[in-house]
């Protein structure tokens, strides 16, 4: 009995394995955004996103399908990892100091380019430190981490309606700070 | 105060929230559209009642989106990706030597390749050879990490041929392959695995021949890209015999083309790639790319498919002719590959 339980659960991890690793391509970039967004550094963001995957890789026995997505459980250990981020670095609300140099730091692409992109995202992260903490999480996991509000409200731990409310409340605010008219 | 009409104010609190949940389904929906690569206009030409509101909250979040649409560094992310390779194989590793040693042997790969080994070398001792053995050494039992599940046959087959452009002034293009990535059209997920034939000399695959590379089992379901990440590729030209720089246009080689694998059939996706030349006569370079004219994949029932009598009728052969080579059985005429023995 307990041999067929442990030959089960052998198997799951092994697909769970195989699940986790097929996820890295995509989703590491995602993660590393997400993290971007919370943290303010690009270089942060990235190691961070590669802890996520060492952490998932350790929790695997922990992880059980139920509905939870493989993806969205990643998010929700990044979250985790971003939290103790923020609070080994004493940051109440990320300052982005530096974020858009680091940013563009090592892209190769045209100065130009570069310097349009390093001011709209200088624009669009000072607007977002004026979300709320859990408005910038669904802005965080639904537009850069790709996620349906279904799998935020899962991470989050809020009801749909919940997330869909904040997510509206969330880009009306940002409408309004960044000024974008009808 | 008091309502004039009590009923009113019931109904009033009842309806205003439905709304305005409503309202938050609606742009949540929209959402998920411009996620999906949908332009404003075309969503908001579903919602005419809501356009006014909608449109600048569609535009907030295309700002905010591209805001952030950088790419990691590429760096870190192989060097994370290196450190959670070596993280799972010191994890199984770790779970192998916890196995009793009788385990062990069964799913240690060389234990497996020696038995094998064993096994046809014994059949082509007593029987000869027969090309329904080679299923056996189906290739993809080594891939780590990120692998699909393979077994013997399998219902995918993964070649590589080459359109006639520059190959003519070559003696031979070896193109290293590390590894390749399909992406499933439902929910973006890759399937990676490394080919057995990890080069191929593309002046041998001219035309409508091709080299098979990988054979296995992967998900069924539908793809819509397949990269090709390529290590190198060493180019010798005829006229001087010597070895010339091939460009590539990126570290992988990357195709958009949708393309189903089912579980009852055996998928061959041809992938083509082509060496054309650049400059001029004085200053000739030379590039490789994919050619997506001549890439496609094609079905064939699963059992005539492992050794086919016939060619077969195929779908989606890209116009390539049907007696392109589609099976480790086939073609005495196809090149003999150069292998790069994966096998520990």
């Amino acid at each position: 009995m307990s041999t067929s339980r442990d030959r089960d659960k052998a198997e799951a991890r092994a697909r769970y394995e195989i699940e986790l690793a097929s996820l890295y391509e995509e989703y590491y970039d995602r993660i590393a955004r997400y993290a971007c967004v919370h943290i303010g550094d690009r270089c942060d963001a990235e190691d961070l996103a590669g802890d996520v995957f060492l952490k998932a890789l350790k929790s695997l026995d922990s992880y059980e399908e139920r509905g939870v997505p493989m993806q969205a459980w990643l998010f929700r250990i990044a979250h985790n990892l971003v939290v103790d981020y923020l609070r080994k670095k004493t940051k109440a609300i990320p300052s982005y100091a530096g974020t858009v140099e680091n940013a563009f730091q090592q892209a190769d692409a045209d100065p130009e380019l570069m310097a349009e992109q390093s001011i709209r995202m200088e624009k669009v992260t000072r607007a977002m430190v004026q979300l709320t903490a859990d408005q910038r999480q669904v802005v965080g996991l639904r537009f850069l981490g790709g996620l349906s509000s279904k799998e935020v409200a899962q991470i989050m731990k809020k009801s749909d309606g919940a997330v869909r409310e904040m997510q509206r409340a969330a880009v009306e605010r940002l409408r309004n700070i960044l000024a974008i008219e009808g | 105060m008091q309502s004039p009409h009590p009923r009113w104010e019931r109904v009033r609190v009842r309806v205003i929230p439905k709304m305005a949940d409503n309202f938050d389904q609606t742009l949540d929906r929209c959402l998920d559209r411009i996620r999906s690569g949908e332009d404003i206009e075309s969503i908001l030409a579903d919602y005419p009642g809501d356009t006014i509101r909608l449109r600048p909250l569609l535009r907030t979040t295309v700002e905010t989106v591209q805001a952030y649409s950088y790419s990691p560094a590429a760096g870190a992310k192989r060097d994370a990706r290196e450190r959670f390779t070596a993280a799972l194989t010191e994890l199984r590793e770790t779970r192998r030597q916890k196995q009793p040693w009788f385990k062990r042997a069964f799913v240690r790969p060389a234990t497996w390749a020696a038995v094998a080994t064993l096994v046809v070398a014994i059949v082509v001792a007593f029987v000869g050879v027969r090309p329904a053995l080679s299923p056996l050494f189906s290739p993809g039992s080594q891939v780590l990490p990120i692998a699909p599940v393979t077994s013997a046959g399998g219902n995918f087959a993964f070649l590589i041929s080459d359109e006639v452009n520059a190959i003519a002034d070559f003696e031979s293009v070896i193109v290293g392959i590390d590894r390749i990535g399909l992406q499933r059209q439902d929910d973006g997920k890759w399937i990676e695995f490394k080919p057995e034939i990890a080069e191929v000399d593309l002046t041998q695959v001219p035309g409508d021949a091709v080299q098979e590379v990988w054979r296995g089992e992967i998900p069924s379901g539908e793809f819509r890209q397949v990269f090709v990440y390529v290590d190198n590729v060493t180019g010798v030209l005829k006229a001087t015999g010597r070895t010339t720089e091939i460009k590539l246009p990126a570290s992988k080689l990357h195709l958009s083309l949708p393309f189903a694998v089912t579980d009852d059939s055996v998928t061959s996706f041809t992938y083509d790639m082509t060496v054309f030349g650049t400059g001029n006569e004085r200053n000739q370079k030379y590039m490789l790319k994919p050619q997506i004219g001549e890439s496609g994949a094609r079905q064939d029932p699963r059992q005539q498919k492992e050794y086919p009598a016939d060619k077969g009728t195929g779908n989606g052969n890209n116009g390539k002719s049907d007696d392109r080579n589609t099976s480790p059985g086939r073609p005495a005429s196809l090149p003999t590959p150069t292998r790069k023995n994966n096998k520990e």
